[in-house]
């Protein structure tokens, strides 16, 4: 036996959408006259980020452009999720120097330990956000591009209160 | 104290442990009964001379005004000593904070950072801050050999590489240059360092003043894995330890073992035995079952797995029965494959196995009468003589009829028909050379630092080696292969511990009766049949 469906009566004022639809838009209007905005204007207008925002990595160099980087093999020893190729080599004069550096920036979780570790305050993470890419390959920064790298360095603690108190 | 001479044994209290050693024993020998390490820098239980010049182990000794050097020390009757009174560790922080006075403290790019007593002392003795505002002074690198190099500013002047080559080699030719702060080691004025054990200069620094050149930022100590081995460049067998990073061997530095090495290897076992592991290698079970008759008119080698290859190979012996034949073996074969290998010959009905050993130069410590760089350039050619082999020479004869067996020889030499006649013509190898190319069959077994094994030395101490790096591809430890072929054919069990193999071989082998893999442990034992020269070899040491 097939079911009767039940048909309410409303009255027009209750299901008209005059009603509703005024009051979205007032609240539209009202939110567009308002002083007080909330969204921010991406990518034309940027995120101020905050000194110690941990970001991708930024290999600090020389005054002659090398990389301060002195292959010394901590960062790799200390890095959680393993994401830091070095192989160290020898230059002509006799320094050791980074030949292969290569930090996966996908597997990075970004704690900071390599810059904490980094006897000669050589890499750096970087207050930095802006990281699309169209290949998986391209999260491979080598050294080249870890030296290219513009954007500030991270403050890993405030130089007011070191201990985090 | 003078009255001591007659007695045997003294008996002494260190750090509140009463311990009883021969008389004549220094108290930083002592202190080691107890567990007690006292630092130092300049004593080294295999340098004879102890000029006590580091004045690192100083300890208290009560009733003794002074602080006394625990190296030259000797143990008395009723000495109360303390190693880590007050007195004594401020002492020692004083001597590591003069020594840090000039240390460039590079240990970020320093070779031997992680195992370096100068890093191990500073930690210990808490000595992290220095009162020093004057500029350090620099010296710079120098290559003090071929392959030494030597970091002068890292250098805490112990003279331990001095003291070896003088005392221990006999060789005049490194000398302490200067005085004061800017002493330096270098060879003496006219001479070069070219000492064939020269390597252990290395081993002895303290620090990472010398380094050898190829070992030069390879690898951090915290990045290696190290496995205990034995040295196969020659019949002495000296005990090493090999440091590997990411499967490659990258240092090698021996082990301390009276009876053979004392603390000490020459430089050619070094070198030998990095190179060991390089080169192509098979790595694949190959197989000529084309032609069905498969006497290497049976079409191509063909790669297959291993369960396939053993099938095949034990159906060809099962089928043959006891042709008789020949038999190549390597001396570099550990004694496990050796035996193995003789059990297949016997039911092959092969009598000999031939081997032949290359010859180079010798040398020798002249302190140390067990440890000379022997003329044959082989690990195991005592194992081999004890399984049947032949010592031969000239290229190797491959032209009987018959069952041919190869294990790990490169045939060089060889003629190109190498094996073509024989019946079934199987090559057990490391590599793959052109002679083997009329095999039957080729399985790839491991190399020594592949697989763990014994092998026998020239005066029958038959000694461990441990697995290091991980075979290529598919290849296994020969005794593996060769118990799943015997035990296709119905003899013994396939085995997959060396123990196993180790036992059955203790079990069946005259020459190996009573021994067990850990009976010998790290240090080896005589083999059976040699007991009798090994000893008198060791009292001799």
């Amino acid at each position: 036996m097939p079911g009767e469906v039940k048909v309410v009566e409303r009255p027009r004022a209750e299901s008209s959408y005059v009603r509703a639809a005024a009051k979205g838009m007032s609240i539209t209007m009202r939110h567009l006259l308002s002083p007080n905005k909330k969204t921010q204007q991406y990518p034309d207008e940027k995120w101020e980020l905050a000194p110690r925002t941990r970001g991708t990595h930024r290999m600090a160099v020389h005054e002659d452009g090398r990389a301060k980087c002195v292959a010394c093999g901590l960062c790799p020893t200390v890095c959680p999720v393993n994401c830091i190729k070095l192989v160290p080599a020898e230059d002509e004069s006799g320094e050791r120097y980074a030949a292969i550096y290569e930090i996966d920036e996908f597997r990075c979780i970004f704690c900071g330990y390599c810059q904490e570790v980094c006897p000669v305050e050589a890499i750096h993470l970087g207050v930095h956000y802006e990281n699309a890419e169209y290949s998986r390959e391209r999260w491979v920064y080598d050294l080249e591009r870890l030296v290219e790298q513009e954007h500030d360095v991270t403050a890993l603690w405030d130089p007011q209160d070191p201990a985090s108190q | 104290m003078a009255e001591n001479g007659a007695k045997a044994t003294v008996t002494l209290k260190i750090d509140g442990v009463e311990v009883t050693v021969p008389s004549g024993t220094r108290v930083i020998e002592a202190a080691e009964h107890v567990g007690v390490v006292v630092p130092r820098y300049c004593y080294h239980p295999g340098i004879p001379t102890r000029p006590a010049q580091c004045r690192m182990c100083l300890v208290e000794v009560e009733g003794r005004p002074k602080l006394e050097p625990s190296c030259t020390l000797q143990a008395a009757d009723d000495m109360v000593v303390n190693t880590a009174s007050d007195t004594a560790r401020t002492a020692r922080q004083s001597v590591i904070e003069f020594l840090l006075v000039n240390h460039p403290l590079d240990c970020p790019i320093c070779d031997a950072a992680g195992q370096c007593m100068l890093q191990d002392y500073a930690y210990v003795t808490n000595q992290l801050e220095s009162r020093v505002d004057e500029p350090k002074r620099i010296m710079g690198r120098d290559r003090i050999s071929d392959d030494i190099l030597y970091f002068a500013d890292r250098c805490v002047i112990c003279t331990r590489c001095v003291r070896f080559m003088r005392d221990v080699a006999e060789d005049d030719s490194l000398i302490v240059a200067q005085r004061g702060d800017k002493a330096y080691i270098d060879t003496f004025p006219g001479r070069e360092l070219d000492n064939p054990f020269q390597g252990n200069i290395v081993d002895v620094c303290p620090v990472g003043a010398l380094v050898h050149e190829d070992f030069v930022f390879k690898a951090r100590s915290w990045d290696m894995d190290a496995a205990a081995s034995v040295c196969p460049g020659c019949p002495t067998g000296c005990n090493v330890t090999i440091d590997t990073k990411e499967n490659q061997i990258v240092r090698v530095k021996p082990r301390h073992n009276a009876a053979v090495n004392s603390w000490w290897m020459c430089d050619y076992g070094r070198k030998h035995l990095v190179m060991t592991n390089r080169g192509v290698r098979a790595e694949l079970p190959l197989i000529r079952d084309g032609g069905g008759d498969g006497d290497g008119d049976g079409g191509e080698l063909r790669p297959v797995d291993w369960a396939t290859a053993l099938d095949w190979v034990a159906e060809k012996i099962d089928a043959l029965g006891s042709p008789g034949g020949s038999a190549v073996v390597s001396p570099d074969a550990s004694n496990e494959n050796l035996f193995y290998l003789r059990t297949l010959l016997d039911r092959l009905g092969v009598a000999d196995a031939d081997f032949r050993v290359p010859q180079g130069e010798t040398a020798e410590l002249p302190t140390v009468p067990t440890l000379k760089l022997r003329a044959d350039r082989a690990a195991n050619a005592a194992g081999a003589g004890f399984f049947g082999g032949r010592r031969a020479d000239g290229p190797p004869n491959g032209s009987a009829g018959g069952a041919l067996v190869v294990l790990d020889d490169e045939l060089e030499g060889a003629g190109e028909d190498f094996g073509a006649s024989a019946d079934f013509f199987l090559y057990l190898g490391t590599r793959l050379p052109g002679a083997a190319r009329n095999a039957d069959a080729v399985l790839p077994i491991a190399t020594f630092a592949e697989m763990d094994g014994t092998f026998t030395n020239f005066e029958g101490r038959v000694q461990r080696f441990h697995q290091a790096l991980r075979p290529p591809g598919l290849a296994r430890p020969g005794w593996m292969v060769l118990s799943r072929v015997l035990a296709r054919l119905g003899d013994g069990e396939a085995v997959d511990d060396v123990r196993g193999a180790f036992e059955r071989m203790a079990a069946q082998a005259p020459a190996f009766a009573g021994l067990t893999w850990d009976g010998i442990g790290l240090k080896g034992a005589p083999a059976a049949e040699a007991a009798g020269v090994a000893g008198s070899a060791e009292a001799g040491a």
